[in-house]
């Protein structure tokens, strides 16, 4: 009766969602059958169906099949967060291990991350056009707060005890960089890469409604001009798996890198 | 001790300060030397005067003033169902095996993608924007709230039944005052996010707030106008944050030390 007190979630309640899933699909079918929704709004699985097998033959708009949209949207998410990341990581090592200079720029730190990165889009088409330098610039700026952030936090909270012990083995300044700040500030930089990599991800979808026909963002918006809701839907159901296909790739990447984390949970935020 | 905390935390401060001041200070000395055209980037004083020159204040605070109330619906909105729906589904068994799922198929679609299904079932007027606004509300905190509720201390909900307490009087007494701070954690990510789709819905279509101002500002070629919008834009953002945070502070900290 309460999930409180009966928590763990067994594979019967796992069915009982699925079998309730089917059914929403099915009423959705129905309600469409009836006209109690219109069908140009509210477009059925079945209709989704067509509109998936439509994006993977002649593509929408016409010749754009599935595969170019993806491949814009991960190309462009892959240009502006290594952009990002290049900018952000060295920097954020350099303010992290100098007290002063993290001072100084806490505030300023702390301001660019609440800007958001969608706001930036009417300055960089100013500077840019509507060219594909402006959806990487915006990209490369959501990507940049988030690594950075993250990145200094992991280089100033390395736990003393681990710096004081490689003291006590005589190590210098050099080693103690390489072979204890880095490797303990790696988990941290980690999850800023994972932020950053929603942060991208979201900023990505804004940044192609304007300006493109190729890429998910475009799909979805280009849809919605000619009133092709089907697609649509089908175009946010594939952002939404490529979304998690690339945090799972992220994760296994850490797991394999990062063989002497185990304690990420609690650095999580 | 105290007062050496606080002098430090004021160092600390002024430090910040001396950042900030700095960055202003070069960009404006940067724009002047001429490296960079001040008609593509101009300097932050002339960013504020060409913005103070072509639009009076009480415009300003006019898409300051839109886009607040905006945020706000949508934030209450998703927030109060994310909620409701958030503990409905930490407490009874059955609806979180019903909502459950179809929440987590839903929740990888980032807000921002939901722009053209919210304008095809809403139009282009207010309520598709407040829609979206109210979804970066939701997801986070229906998370944290369900996050929160199955993760309270049984021994807590155990107590309160021997005491004699029953039903709804142990979730409002002790579950939920002792699901807050996850609950918290949510809501303020929430709010970011309502903010950050607010900005979104406003440059796709609008005709007033803080969105509008800068797309506007862009047809028309008034660079100054985006930059201090821009900037404009995050200050709120971070104030709003930060008195979200003091509130919370003052609520949950009556339990539970941050």
């Amino acid at each position: 009766m309460n999930a409180l007190f009966s928590l763990s979630t067994t594979t019967k309640s796992r069915l009982v969602g699925a079998v309730f899933i089917i059914f929403l699909l099915i009423a959705w079918e129905v309600a469409v059958d009836l006209k109690w929704l219109k069908i140009y709004k509210f477009p059925p699985p079945s209709k989704c169906w067509e509109a998936f097998v439509e994006l993977f033959t002649s593509g929408f708009p016409i010749e754009q099949t599935v595969d170019i949209h993806i491949g814009w949207t991960l190309w462009r998410i892959v240009q502006g967060y290594v952009l990002g990341c290049l900018l952000a990581v060295p920097l954020g090592v350099v303010i992290g291990s100098y007290s002063l200079l993290d001072k100084l720029t806490a505030p300023i730190i702390t301001f660019g991350r609440s800007v958001a990165a969608l706001s930036l889009l009417p300055l960089v088409i100013f500077w840019f056009g509507t060219g594909e330098a402006p959806k990487i610039a915006i990209i490369a700026y959501g990507t940049f707060w988030a690594m950075i952030a993250h990145t200094i936090a992991g280089v100033k909270f390395v736990d003393p005890l681990l710096i004081r012990a490689a003291r006590t083995l005589e190590a210098d300044q050099k080693f103690i960089f390489l072979h204890v700040v880095i490797p303990a500030a790696l988990p941290r930089i980690f999850v800023g890469a994972r932020v950053a990599l929603g942060v991208a991800f979201m900023v990505i979808v804004g940044a192609e409604m304007i300006g493109t026909i190729q890429g998910l963002g475009a799909l979805i918006n280009e849809a919605r001009n000619f009133y092709r809701a089907d697609i649509t839907l089908i175009g946010m159901a594939l952002i939404g798996l490529l979304g998690l296909g690339i945090s799972g790739v992220l994760q296994l990447l850490e797991r394999i890198l990062l063989p002497w984390n185990k304690g990420l949970e609690e650095v999580r935020r | 001790m105290n007062t050496q905390e606080n002098s430090s935390k004021l160092n600390d401060t002024a430090l910040g300060l001396i950042g900030v001041i700095a960055l202003f200070a070069i960009w404006e000395i940067v724009s002047y030397t001429g490296i960079i055209s001040q008609e593509i980037f101009p300097s932050p004083s002339q960013a504020v005067t060409a913005t103070l020159t072509t639009m009076p204040l009480s415009e300003i605070g006019g898409h300051v003033w839109a886009s607040l109330t905006r945020v706000f619906w949508g934030f209450l909105i998703g927030g109060s169902l994310g909620i409701i729906v958030g503990v409905a589904s930490g407490w009874y068994a059955w609806v979180g095996v019903l909502t459950r799922p179809l929440i987590e198929l839903t929740r990888p679609i980032p807000p921002l993608a939901w722009i053209p299904m919210a304008i095809i079932w809403l139009g282009l007027g207010e309520p598709s924007k407040i829609f979206v606004i109210s979804l970066g509300a939701f997801f986070p905190v229906v998370t944290s709230a369900y996050k929160g509720m199955i993760s309270v201390d049984p021994v807590l909900l155990r107590a309160a039944q021997t005491m004699g307490l029953k039903g709804w009087r142990i979730l409002f007494q002790v579950a939920l005052p002792a699901s807050l701070p996850d609950l918290a954690t949510g809501i303020r990510i929430g709010w970011g996010l309502s903010f950050g789709m607010l900005v979104a819905a406003e440059l796709v279509a609008a005709n007033e707030g803080m969105g509008f101002m800068i797309m506007h500002a862009r047809e028309l070629g008034q660079v100054g106008i985006i930059i201090f919008g821009i900037v404009l834009i995050g200050v709120v953002n971070l104030v709003t944050d930060y008195a979200i945070g003091v509130v919370i502070r003052r609520q949950i900290g009556k339990w539970h030390t941050y």
